[in-house]
């Protein structure tokens, strides 16, 4: 029991940082931004407010491939729509919404971003199911795939989104389980929509392939400073990683206590069958088995017992972990299946069998023949 | 067999298969003298009862023949082979002898026919002469037909049987049988006494058997006597 819950834990945590880790490893894509500009003390992604004039200003900075300026928003699910743009925190927009009623997107709200469409692939966004929304379009998004599973929204379908139906061009799919969760539509429709005329939220940059993301990141702020702050896609990636590993390291300390009270669970368990069979192992040794052969009849036992209890552990971790997913978060982080879980799972399981069947093994391989056929 | 008895336990004609002198054991640091300089010699293809009143030492000397405990002194050569001496115990387990115990002592969860084919675990046989060879020996005893079932299936008598198939599947030279009738009726006992009778005969195979009743131990063809851990004969 012990054993099958130190397994369980072991591949259940093992699923969701894996699944977190490969979302992570999404964002950092081939075609997306290395550079994300955003106003300088806004905090988080999309909280700033910056003048759209800065896209093509940024664009002139040496290094610089690409720019394109990005306006987020949240379509809330219960009290209409809403935007945050800056300090001022403007909240603009009213119907109530479909799309936010799946709790999708950004958790407590439904993540609508407005951008060029010729510059999606910036965001990420490679391929579309379907076709794009045009730059001047005012009633056409694109929805991501987890958005669109969740909501079961697809191609032709219409979404309510500020008070406002739209059409659904397109599906994509990035891979990020923020960007997925959400809809792109045109950039001038979601800044009228939300009152944010010539206004972004961030800035992608995308800098040639010379080019040091360091340096430009650097040369961003020099120009604007106290106006803008840069994030690399490399460092958000590594306190990503940073924090997994914390995780990480959370689970193998839990996997290591499980482990540990299932070791001593299959010493006991051995040691109580060994105390059992006592009769049993003086039988065998009556009729001439070597030592070696009842500590490895021992040992084996003891690895088939783990090996059982992994097997255990494995089934309730998926259906677990499958399930709470599914059910908790809207199916925005999909587990991981990678094999190495599995098997760095039952090469535990092994080793606490050997570990925690050696003691055992060793008393049974030395009982004396003639007690152990006293034995009652 | 023409051998002469004689009153320490040894005999004149034929080649002996077992050799003990001054044979002693002591347990609880020497308080307890369970044997105290035995001798004895069986010949190779004899039938020996050995006697005696509880706690006279036949069961450690059973022991000592079938070198599942070491004497503190004296020497022991059983086929051959001084167990004073040798490290191979396993090994001589394994070749020279068959046990047969008062409870059957088979290993409840596994089938008849695995019961019978576990000594031939450390040989060199493959699993299908392993099987051959415990099919041979169930269908001496007459259990062949029984050899798929566990052993809580069978009679007091029928596990019993399967006991001494599994004693003889490695063609000992020596049987060693402890009461082996001590937990059957009269009946069945009879029948296993006839059984391991028929086989040593068959098999020229050494018995020697322990027991408390006159009665089977008269089945053999000498009768050997233990008191104070000393041949009375």
């Amino acid at each position: 029991m012990g054993i099958a819950i130190g397994i369980m834990v072991i591949v259940a945590l093992g699923m969701v940082t894996g699944g977190l880790k490969q979302s992570t490893t999404s964002t950092l894509k081939a075609g997306a931004a290395e550079i994300n500009v955003m106003q300088t003390g806004s905090g988080n992604f999309g909280s700033g407010r910056i003048n759209e004039t800065r896209v093509a200003d940024i664009q002139s900075i040496s290094g610089v491939k690409e720019t394109a300026g990005l306006l987020k928003a949240t379509n809330t699910s219960t009290s209409g729509s809403s935007v945050s743009t800056g300090s001022t925190g403007t909240s603009t927009g009213t119907g109530t919404t479909s799309a936010g009623s799946g709790g999708s997107g950004s958790f407590g709200g439904f993540s609508v971003t407005g951008m060029d469409p010729g510059k999606l692939s910036l965001a990420g966004i490679e391929n579309v199911t379907g076709s794009l929304y045009s730059s001047t379009s005012e009633n056409e998004v694109i929805i991501g795939k987890t958005a669109s599973t969740d909501l079961n929204k697809s191609v032709g379908d219409t979404i309510n989104l500020f008070g406002k139906d739209f059409t659904i061009t397109g599906v994509y799919e990035t891979g990020s389980f923020m960007t997925d969760g959400g809809v792109f539509m045109s950039l001038t429709t979601l800044q009228n929509l939300t009152s944010n005329n010539n206004t972004v939220s961030t800035i992608a940059v995308k800098i040639n392939e010379d080019a040091n993301t360091t340096e430009v990141s650097k040369s961003i702020e020099t120009a604007y400073p106290n106006e803008l702050s840069t994030t690399t896609a490399e460092a958000m990636a590594g306190r990503m990683n940073s924090a997994l590993s914390t995780i990480d390291a959370a689970s193998w300390a839990i996997s290591l206590l499980a482990i540990i009270i299932g070791g001593v669970g299959v010493i006991n368990t051995m040691i109580m069958s060994v105390f059992e069979r006592t009769r049993e192992i003086g039988v065998l040794k009556a009729v001439g088995w070597k030592e070696r052969r009842i500590l490895g009849m021992i040992l084996g036992e003891s690895v088939v017992l783990t090996i059982i209890a992994a097997v255990v552990g494995t089934i309730i971790a998926v259906v677990g972990v499958v399930t709470l997913l599914a059910f908790s978060f809207g199916g925005t982080i999909q587990p991981s299946f990678a094999p190495e879980i599995f098997l760095e799972a039952f090469v535990v399981a092994f080793a606490v069998g050997i570990i925690g069947g050696l003691y055992p093994a060793y008393r049974a391989s030395r009982l004396s023949p003639t007690e152990a056929l006293r034995y009652e | 067999m023409n051998n002469q008895n004689h009153e320490d336990g040894t005999m004149d004609n034929g080649k002996n298969i077992i050799e003990i002198r001054g044979l002693k054991k002591s347990y609880d640091d020497g308080t307890i003298k369970a044997l105290n300089g035995l001798n004895l010699e069986v010949k190779e293809g004899e039938f020996v009862s050995i006697m005696g009143p509880s706690g006279s030492g036949k069961s450690t000397l059973l022991n000592m023949i079938g070198a599942l405990d070491i004497a503190d002194e004296g020497t022991i050569e059983v086929a051959g082979i001084d167990l004073m001496k040798t490290s191979q115990l396993n090994e001589f387990r394994s070749k020279e002898i068959g046990f047969v115990f008062q409870m059957h002592n088979l290993i409840p969860n596994l089938t008849i026919l695995e019961n019978v084919e576990i000594p031939m675990y450390e040989t060199d046989l493959s699993s299908k002469q392993m099987k051959d060879r415990a099919m041979e020996l169930l269908k001496a005893v007459g259990l062949e037909d029984r050899a798929d079932q566990i052993p809580t299936k069978l009679s007091g008598g029928q596990r019993q049987r399967v006991a001494i198939a599994r004693a003889l599947v490695n063609r000992p030279s020596i049987i060693l049988a402890d009461e082996p009738t001590g937990s059957l009726d009269s009946q069945t006992g009879d029948v296993i006494l006839k059984l391991l009778r028929d086989l040593h005969e068959k098999e020229n195979v050494t018995l020697v058997m322990i027991t408390h009743e006159p009665y089977v131990g008269n089945m053999a063809e000498r009768i050997v006597n233990v008191l104070d851990g000393k041949i009375q004969n």
